[in-house]
């Protein structure tokens, strides 16, 4: 199976996001840098599918020439080879600039299964993969915590709402989303890293991949966010406080 | 015509909140132009969910309806809706940000050449349309550029309505959609274990978090819930360990809950649980850390060590009750 | 008295055809010698070179092969019994060099020690005084390894042990038996035979057997790596730690044909000591036996036949077990060195494990919290950030940062550091020092860390580093090495003793430095109980009035323990003790609060807690816990208080102590018990 994982180098879980002072981004001067969660979910998931049927997995990534490292990270971790669609101003974009520019690469390659996260860390949009299968002309399902590769094509599972799950068959080639959680990552190693220098990564810009019409949404300013409500915090120790909440949700709140 | 459309989504039969609270949203864009807007259900058989919607205070309800229509499939409810829009030339598409209309809506905003804006918390004047960003750490301030926006609104962040109204216009409309078009084959949902307990319509609820520390400290929670007569839920970590069954669990791969008050005992409130809460009407929260990020969406805190607060809790609740 | 004037008797002369007899047995004895020596020597010389690996300073490897090999020192340090008895043997052998010398001399009628000259007359006395030491010295070691049996020793009876401390024996007691001969008689004749032949059947045994130490050990004595457990760097792109005989280096060949099998390291080992597979003795051997089978150019995973991958993964890098070796064997880059062969090629699949890693990937600390919980505590105690101004840069760590007991540490030490008067900041943003990983032998995570944090380090323009854990001291100091120059640091017992005078003690029934222990630092609080606690008041540049200055007599130890006594077991942990070589430092902090007593295993004996090497982060684990064994042995030594310096020991005895109840003693920090000294006006309360 020829795969293709789109990954999305995200600022780092603990970083300290400062707003810029265009007031239209963060701050990046200052900030690290890692793989967002779900794309790593769908590496693995890749991987796994490589590991029990053979193939190839191919990482494709937009982003400026930071996104590098986190490239080589996942080709650390077992793909092939990768694409990197050089991007400087992939904030600017909307989901639909974005996954244009995804989708114009991968077709080049003709896939067979075309695996993203689910969402970014930072953005969080949720919509790079669903709208990629629209424009690549594929069947999608997202969402999915497993990938079964059948005679047909795929049977994938599909998280629900309130702990329900469902199956869903689809042929090849197709576009999945991928939860995260749905399977145990592997660690990036020394063999894989040094493995990684020899693998090829390939650049190609976004000019080169046709440009995209305006954004039909823009981001106009970020803030921080306000908060809606104040909180009451009853003082007092634990006696006289539950004794002053129990008054409160009786005359107040009225369950009691 | 308005030019403001809501998308319903029915579970079983009936409206969840949510999609009465995408109904309160379109109502904000309604109110700048000054009429109501229509709402929207979709699948094989709409009469008695398009009945009920007509009462929830729109202009209009559109029956969208196709025997391929169910069950829900991507390529079905995509097809369908962008027959729909090509017809009326909306201005506005409302959806509630479900885990279905994250499968579809991006897809069918593509194919119109526009971009889904989702997860909305705010809508301010413009409109702008507000969402998290940073996992909740920023705010973001969207416009749309061009004719139509489509955008989706957070659970919870909109307060939907309660009252009836007369019911509004039925019309129907019927796609024309090939089954070669449906190219996904959804199975039946299924549980991971049996069902016991319905969380949704629980008036209260006391949910238990890692501050419990123990598997046998949960009785002093479940003393406290008996007390109030309120059903138990729980953060994820409690459901991961097996303390208590994966249909407690609240927060975004759980449950949404929105009850009269939700206590949340020992909790820290990150994210992902809050998402599964915050339109809780009363949100009581008890923690030993004053910083914990769930007193940011707390009505009432307690900042205390649970093993001393809760106990005296029940005490009190229980003489109350008297 | 007639013993005193007899002389060692000699044959007179050999035949001709003797003399060819005895060339012939020479002969045939030497070569079996070579014929076995020689493919051991092949395969230690054609392993790979060590990196890193230089022969000086010439003088410690002396002054160690003086210490270790001529006094035998670690010999008998651990087992004085039958470790001076092995010594006697030992220097027995050295004694009789020139006696076997002449021995096989007079065989060929060269003589040249005269037996009734005066040289010839002494030194065969000066032997035979040796001999007689030897003989009594391997007749106890033939009745302990065959009738006392220590588990040490193993399950198996050693045949080749029984032969050859026969043939020593027979060589002591042959040459003694000269003496009371007449020279020239048959029955020196018959005795110079019988020492000869026993000679030439030992010769060629050596080889066979863990004798080889005899020819060995001097040299791998010499040749060690030149720090306690040392780890080679990785060179190339090709080498990631001991994953096939390829990777085996000449310095592990050679120490593990050095092992005699004593089990010194196995008897200390904590895993060991709890019921794990891990043996660390059983490693050696093992890697002994994957070079005999294999060799060193193999391309064989040693994991498999002669390594079992769960005893290597279960090692706590507690360094007992190098820091007993009579022979030199240097265990730890050993199992490090395997661990990362397992890790850097990916074939190590454990659930924690691999939890711990992407931890670290994604986020800056082991324990997989968010930074912003650490930015929550400096901010919470108003810590001053650092700035390149202060003097020392307070490196919090993983248990400092995260742990809700660490912080419990640092926040007394700070309190401390406040009333000292010390300029000190908490850097902004922290990652950890990678030591689990390192230990762990994931080299990868481990460089990334140690690069980003020399990077943060140099750009704070940090100096000076104090912090409460001796594992991010180690990383910090030797480990991160490897990647730049990390700047001075130093534990905060070492911080602490060294203004130790300036601390208040306990104001009543102080009892001082206990006198038991009196290797002497210059920091050592030497104020008798009598001195008023007012004297010790420091000039600190803080306007503290007297009155305030009177540490509250009751709160010195609070809250009191069930039968208050003084007493205060200090236990050593593995990073700061063998690792560091520094056990005085916090005696004398701890003897500011109470009488410092002794547990059974102490200093370079202490016994772990169990956290080292990462597996603090690794699950539950088979057995005993590591952390009840020496928690109750802490327990039994009656005293009220346990103290340590570690955040690493903190937490595993506190589970232990958990399971006690009430009437587990207090367990606390130097650091803690000296905050609760200070006057209530010094800091915020935590």
């Amino acid at each position: 199976m020829k795969i293709i994982v789109c990954i999305k180098q995200v600022p780092e879980r603990d970083a300290q996001v400062r707003i810029s002072s265009s007031g239209k981004w963060i701050e990046e001067s200052d900030i690290q840098f890692a793989m967002n969660e779900s794309d790593a979910y769908a590496l693995e998931e890749a991987l796994q599918l490589k590991e029990k049927h053979g193939g190839e997995v191919i990482v494709l990534s937009a982003g400026p020439e930071r996104a590098g490292t986190t490239i080589r990270e996942a080709l650390a971790k077992g793909a092939d080879r990768a694409i990197q669609v050089e991007s400087d101003n992939l904030n600017q974009l909307d989901a639909l600039g974005v996954a244009q520019l995804l989708s114009a690469a991968a077709k080049q390659e003709s896939p067979d299964l075309v695996l993203t996260g689910l969402q970014s860390d930072d953005l969080g949009y949720g919509q790079t993969g669903v709208i990629m299968a629209e424009l690549m002309g594929l069947p999608h399902a997202s969402l999915i915590l497993n990938v079964e590769k059948t005679d047909n094509g795929v049977t994938v599972k599909r998280e629900l709402e309130e702990g329900w799950f469902q199956n869903i068959d689809l042929s090849l080639p197709a576009v999945l989303m991928i939860q995260s959680g749905g399977t145990k990552l592997r660690y990036a190693t020394l063999m894989g890293i040094k493995k990684a220098k020899t693998k090829e990564l390939r650049k190609v810009s976004a000019a080169d991949l046709g440009q995209s019409a305006a954004p039909a949404a823009t981001l106009e300013k970020i803030t921080q966010p306000q908060k809606q409500k104040s909180t009451q915090i009853i003082p007092g120790s634990p006696k006289e406080a539950a004794a002053t909440l129990v008054e409160k949700l009786k005359f107040e709140v009225r369950v009691i | 015509m308005s030019g403001i459309y809501v998308v319903l989504e029915d579970r079983k039969g009936r409206f969840g909140r949510i999609s009465l609270e995408a109904i309160a949203a379109a109502n904000i864009l309604a109110a700048q132009s000054g009429s109501k807007p229509t709402a929207i259900v979709i699948g094989a058989q709409t009469e008695a969910l398009a009945a009920e919607a007509a009462t929830k205070g729109v202009g209009r309800v559109v029956r969208i309806e196709h025997a391929l229509l169910a069950p829900y499939t991507p390529d079905g409810y995509t097809a369908a809706l962008q027959q729909f829009i090509a017809a009326e030339s909306p201005d506005y598409i409302v959806f509630p940000h479900t885990y279905q209309v994250r499968d579809y809506a991006p897809a069918l905003a593509a194919r119109l050449g526009r971009v889904l804006i989702g997860d909305v918390t705010q809508i301010a004047e413009g409109p702008v349309f507000i969402r998290s960003l940073m996992q909740g750490r920023l705010s973001g301030s969207y416009k749309s550029t061009g004719i139509l926006a489509i955008i989706s609104v957070q659970s919870g962040a909109f307060r939907a309505e309660e009252t009836q109204s007369s019911p509004a216009e039925i019309t129907t409309f019927a796609p024309t959609i090939e089954a070669s078009q449906i190219r996904t084959k959804p199975g039946e949902p299924f549980r991971g274990s049996a069902q016991t307990v319905d969380l949704g319509s629980a008036p209260m609820i006391v949910a238990v978090g890692r501050g419990i520390r123990e598997e046998s400290n949960l009785s002093l929670v479940q003393d406290l819930a008996a007390s109030l007569g309120a059903e138990i839920a729980a953060s994820r970590p409690i459901c991961d360990n097996g303390w208590l069954p994966i249909e407690r669990q609240v927060g975004s791969s759980g449950q949404t809950v929105a009850p009269k008050l939700y206590l949340a005992v020992g909790i820290s409130g990150a994210i992902q649980h809050l998402v599964g809460m915050k339109g809780s009407q009363c949100i009581v929260a008890i923690n030993k850390d004053a910083e914990a990020p769930i007193f940011e969406v707390a009505d009432y805190g307690i900042v205390g060590d649970l093993f001393e607060v809760v106990p005296a809790l029940t005490e009190a609740i229980k003489i109350a009750r008297q | 008295m007639s013993l005193l004037s007899a002389t060692l008797a000699e044959p007179q002369s050999f035949a001709t055809w003797e003399k060819l007899l005895l060339s012939a047995l020479i002969i045939a004895s030497a070569m079996l010698f070579f014929r076995r020596l020689a493919p051991i020597l092949n395969r230690i010389l054609k392993s790979r070179k060590d990196p890193n690996f230089s022969l000086a300073p010439l003088r410690k490897r002396i002054w160690d092969f003086f210490w270790e090999v001529v006094c035998q020192a670690k010999v008998i340090r651990e087992r004085p019994l039958p470790g001076l008895a092995h010594a006697f043997v030992f220097w027995g052998f050295c004694a009789f060099a020139l006696v076997t010398l002449n021995h096989f001399a007079v065989g060929f009628g060269l003589g040249f020690l005269d037996p009734v000259g005066f040289f010839g007359r002494f030194y065969s006395w000066f032997a035979a005084i040796f001999a007689a030491a030897c003989a009594i010295g391997i007749f106890g070691l033939f009745v302990r390894r065959f009738f006392v049996r220590p588990r040490w020793l193993g399950e198996k009876i050693s045949y080749e042990s029984g032969i050859i401390a026969a043939l020593i024996f027979i060589l002591m007691v042959t040459y003694l038996a000269a003496f009371a001969v007449k020279s020239a008689s048959p029955a020196a004749l018959a005795l110079w035979w019988i020492h000869s032949l026993s000679i030439l059947v030992f010769l060629p045994i050596i080889p066979h057997t863990k004798h080889l130490h005899l020819v060995l050990s001097p040299a791998t004595i010499f040749l060690s790596r030149g720090g306690f457990s040392k780890i080679p760097p990785l060179v190339g792109d090709e080498d990631f730690g001991l994953v096939t005989g390829k990777d085996l280096t000449q310095l592990t060949s050679l120490q593990s044909y050095s092992c005699v099998e004593c089990g010194r390291c196995t008897e200390h080992c904590p895993a060991n000591n709890t019921g794990k597979e891990l043996n660390p003795k059983e490693i050696i051997l093992g890697l002994r036996g994957y070079l005999n089978e294999f060799g060193p150019s193999s391309e064989q995973n040693i994991i498999g036949k002669y390594n079992s991958i769960t005893a290597d993964f279960q090692c706590t890098t507690c360094g007992a077990c190098e820091y007993q070796c009579p022979v030199g064997i240097e265990h730890l880059p050993i199992i490090i060195g395997l661990r990362r062969g397992a890790v850097n090629t990916g074939a190590w699949e454990d659930e924690h494990g691999a939890k711990l890693f992407l931890a670290l990937e994604r986020g800056s600390n082991a324990l997989g919290m968010s930074a912003s919980e650490r930015d929550k505590f400096i901010q919470k105690q108003a810590f001053p950030i650092f700035d390149g101004t202060q003097e020392y840069c307070l490196w919090l760590g993983c248990m400092g940062g995260y742990d809700p007991k660490g912080r419990e540490i640092v926040a007394d030490f700070a309190r401390v550091m406040n009333y000292l008067g010390t300029s000190y900041g908490v850097l902004r943003k922290e990652k950890c020092t990678g030591d689990p990983v390192r230990r762990l032998g994931n080299d990868l995570l481990f460089q990334q860390l140690a690069e980003s944090n020399l990077e943060t380090l140099a750009q704070n323009r940090v100096k000076k580093i104090v912090t409460i854990c001796p594992h991010c001291v180690r990383t910090i100091q030797e480990d991160w090495k490897e990647f730049g120059t990390p700047p001075e640091i130093e534990h905060h017992s070492e911080f602490l003793a060294r203004y130790a005078d300036k601390l208040p003690k306990r104001s009543e029934g102080a009892e001082g430095f206990n006198p038991r222990n009196t290797s002497t630092i210059q920091e050592r609080v030497s104020a008798p109980a009598e001195t008023p606690v007012a004297e010790q008041r420091q000039v600190s540049g803080h306007d503290f009035s007297h009155a305030e200055n009177i540490p509250d007599p009751s709160g010195a130890l609070a809250p009191a323990p069930q039968t208050p006594n003084n007493k205060i077991v200090f236990h050593d942990p593995c990073y700061l003790g063998r690792y560091r070589n520094v056990y005085e430092e916090p005696r004398a902090v701890a003897s500011l609060a109470g009488e410092v007593v002794e547990a059974p295993r102490s200093h370079e004996r202490s016994f772990c807690c169990g956290a080292g090497g990462g597996l603090v982060f690794l699950g539950e684990e088979t057995g005993d816990r590591v952390s009840h064994n020496r928690a109750n042995e802490l327990i039994a030594t009656g005293a009220s208080t346990i103290r340590h310096p570690c955040p690493f020991c903190n937490s595993m005895f506190r589970d232990a102590l958990a399971e006690k109840g009430d009437a587990a003693p207090q367990l606390l920090d130097i650091a803690q018990l000296t905050a609760r000294a200070l006057p209530k006006s010094s800091a915020a309360q935590s």
